[in-house]
């Protein structure tokens, strides 16, 4: 199945082939997981958006023009799905009268402490860093698949950094 | 911590990226061979990112078995029918509902043509007149026949007289035939009077049509009339000599 193009894969998936829709599962299964991250900032809320996005490809494969292009169409559903997950969570706080969720302790390893400072940049801010650091993608990569220029790119990255760094020290200094 | 200089941050950043030009990456190595502060930030930012690379590596060991969990979970779903997007796969946007537009208009001219008034038939407008009034005149006919059948039954079943029985039974038949031919006369009388309405009605249409087309006919001749006379006017007048 490996050796298969992804147009070919769509083209059977389209006849409800489940097993090659299961190796188009597992060729961009990764990159849809961490866009999902980058959206979201938790890796269970990724999980679930992630596995949703696959679920609703499988289900709309007939809608796709060009199985070449399943790879950017898969991860834009998963990007759009994240997103709107966020803006739900965003106006049902404001709902509530809730702000911001309050800085986690960070006892724990420094995983930990990372983690919840990741989780806490503005998602523009942490997608292009977790397609970076986390998937290994170049510059240019991460640029094409966001969309936006490599000087784009590097001033997320580079802003992403500086603000990771002042909420790791910020919490480095909390008592 | 001691804090970098304000205006190096961005540069510092931009160096461990490695998205500085050769020129500007020199300048900012000789600061940071000046300046404690930034190198030690260097090194903060330098340390956060190979943790967030050994995040990565951590987040996605299981990746594996979240994709189990996703291929286990296609049981229960398969591809909806495809959109118009599929059956036209070869235009998009609005060129696709340019056709659609295009197909919707034709459908509704055929449906229109169809359905809409066709030029008058005069032999079906003669049928149709026939049946109605035939339909028309069927009730009062059929009542006063019966009427009248009712009373000479009557009268023939209270006879006691075989041979006046025959006489009443053939005059029933004899009424019923002129009946007929009454009814026969005068469905033909009404149907030709109706059918002469009608055409009346035609031609005085046609009559008022033709006079219009005659007027506008006499309009465009005089017009045209008037133009050739100009132009044959002109035509006839000497020609400016040429200047050279």
């Amino acid at each position: 199945m490996d050796e298969c193009s992804d147009r070919d894969l769509v083209t059977a998936s389209c006849r409800a082939d489940r097993a090659a829709y299961a190796g188009l599962v597992r060729r961009h299964y990764n990159h849809v997981f961490l866009v999902c991250l980058g959206v979201l900032g938790n890796v269970h809320d990724a999980e679930d958006v992630a596995q949703d996005a696959m679920l609703k490809g499988f289900e709309r494969i007939r809608q796709l023009r060009d199985g070449a292009q399943f790879g950017g169409w898969i991860v834009a559903i998963a990007r759009n799905l994240g997103i709107n997950l966020l803006r739900q969570r965003k106006s049902m706080a404001k709902a509530l009268g809730a702000g911001e969720p309050p800085a986690q302790s960070h006892a724990g390893t420094g995983y930990e402490d990372l983690r919840q400072a990741v989780a806490r940049l503005p998602w523009d801010l942490r997608l292009p860093l977790v397609m970076y650091y986390f998937d290994g993608q170049d510059v240019k990569a991460v640029a094409d698949k966001l969309e936006m220029s490599t000087s784009g790119v590097y001033l997320k990255l580079r802003t992403a950094l500086k603000e990771l760094h002042d909420l790791l020290t910020t919490q480095g200094e909390t008592p | 911590m001691n804090r970098p200089c304000p205006d190096r941050q961005d540069r510092l950043a931009d160096y461990l990226l490695g998205a500085l030009a050769a020129g500007a990456a020199k300048a900012v190595q000789e600061h940071l061979d000046r300046c404690a502060n930034c190198r030690q930030y260097l090194q903060n930012l330098q340390r956060q990112s190979e943790t967030l690379v050994r995040l990565g590596r951590e987040i996605g060991a299981d990746m594996e078995v979240r994709q189990a969990k996703v291929i286990e979970a296609l049981e229960d779903v398969a591809p909806a029918e495809a959109g118009m997007s599929r059956v036209f796969p070869f235009i998009g946007g609005y060129l696709r509902t340019a056709v659609a537009a295009v197909l919707v208009l034709g459908a509704g001219i055929t449906i229109g043509r169809w359905t809409g008034p066709h030029p008058v038939d005069v032999g079906q407008l003669r049928a149709e007149l026939q049946a109605s009034v035939t339909a028309s005149l069927q009730p009062v006919v059929g009542e006063s026949v019966l009427a009248e059948l009712d009373q000479r039954l009557q009268t023939g079943l209270s006879a006691s007289d075989e041979r006046l029985r025959a006489e009443l039974g053939e005059q029933v038949r004899r009424d019923l035939r002129v009946l007929a031919a009454q009814f026969a006369a005068n469905s033909e009388r009404l149907v030709d009077e109706r059918f002469a309405d009608i055409v009346q009605l035609i031609e005085a249409g046609r009559r008022t049509d033709r006079e219009r087309v005659a007027k506008a006919l006499e309009q465009i001749t005089t017009r045209t009339g008037l133009g050739f006379q100009t132009l044959a006017a002109r035509a006839q007048e000497p020609s400016a000599p040429i200047q050279n």
